[in-house]
């Protein structure tokens, strides 16, 4: 299993989403894919938009207004 | 302080961090729906108590116009300040004007939340390519508003819940334009 972690720190919607579905295309299914963001609208849609594809995700607070999204690419 | 009752803060802010009514009432965001009813209900009252529908970037502009003229500038001859309206607004002054007030309500109800939800982070910038594309395109969105007679908020939003036409060729219009920014913003941000 590998771990891919993308950093979209600073990084406005809907770039966080953009960028996660172009590392997930190049993923194997079971890698896990950590992206990393501070944009509070990217904590709301990133797990929304991985959940809606079938992914199992988590949403983890590593600070004040910093977020890690876990995405398990299962399919 | 003595380290006795920082460790009690510490334990506060830490309880407090699991507590089901903290975490519902200022971590959670709401969901889209819940969100669109209360700005639903907020701008029918702004309606019946204002006599003018909701607007945000209209204000922008005066607030241009009264820096400019603090820096020793004149609008005068401005064609779009040049209604007896505006003219009004701008003797009238910064502290007189209802929206002025209304959005600086939100800015500092959204610097509230985001503390409230202990989410408020100085985010870096992440390349000049991002402050040269932030800047050309507030400097687009405040100059296409202004031509439009309203931005996402007076011209679409207040327009459609006015029953007005021109909401709705607003929205075609800003759905097509997001289509070529979202085009844009693939090409030269990935």
């Amino acid at each position: 299993m590998n771990e891919v972690v993308v950093d979209c720190y600073g990084e406005a919607c809907p770039i966080p989403i953009v960028k996660s579905e172009k590392a997930l295309a190049d993923m194997a299914v079971g890698d896990l894919l950590i992206v990393q963001i501070d944009h509070s609208c990217a904590m709301k849609n990133v797990p929304e938009w991985a959940r809606e594809q079938g992914y199992n995700v988590e949403v983890e607070e590593i600070d004040d207004g910093e977020w890690e999204v876990f995405i398990e690419k299962t399919k | 302080m003595s380290t006795d009752s920082n460790t009690k803060k510490v334990k506060f802010f830490d309880k407090l961090k699991k507590d089901e009514f903290y975490k519902q009432l200022f971590k959670n965001p709401l969901t889209y729906v819940g969100a669109a009813v209360f700005l639903s209900i907020l701008q029918m009252i702004t309606l019946a108590s204002t006599g003018n529908p909701w607007g945000v970037s209209g204000v922008l502009a005066y607030w241009g116009a009264w820096g400019f003229e603090a820096l020793g500038g004149s609008v005068d001859k401005w064609y779009y300040f040049s209604s007896q309206g505006a003219q009004n607004v701008l003797n009238n002054g910064f502290l007189n004007h209802a929206p002025t007030w209304r959005n600086l309500g939100i800015i500092f109800g959204a610097a509230a939340a985001a503390l409230l939800a202990s989410g408020f982070k100085f985010k870096k910038i992440k390349s000049k390519r991002q402050v040269i594309a932030a800047s050309l395109g507030g400097l687009l969105m405040g100059y296409g508003a202004r031509l439009a007679y309203g931005c996402n908020i007076g011209a679409l939003y207040s327009g459609i819940a006015s029953l007005s036409v021109s909401g709705w060729v607003f929205a075609v219009g800003m759905f097509f334009g997001a289509i070529v920014g979202s085009k844009l913003l693939v090409k030269y941000f990935m």
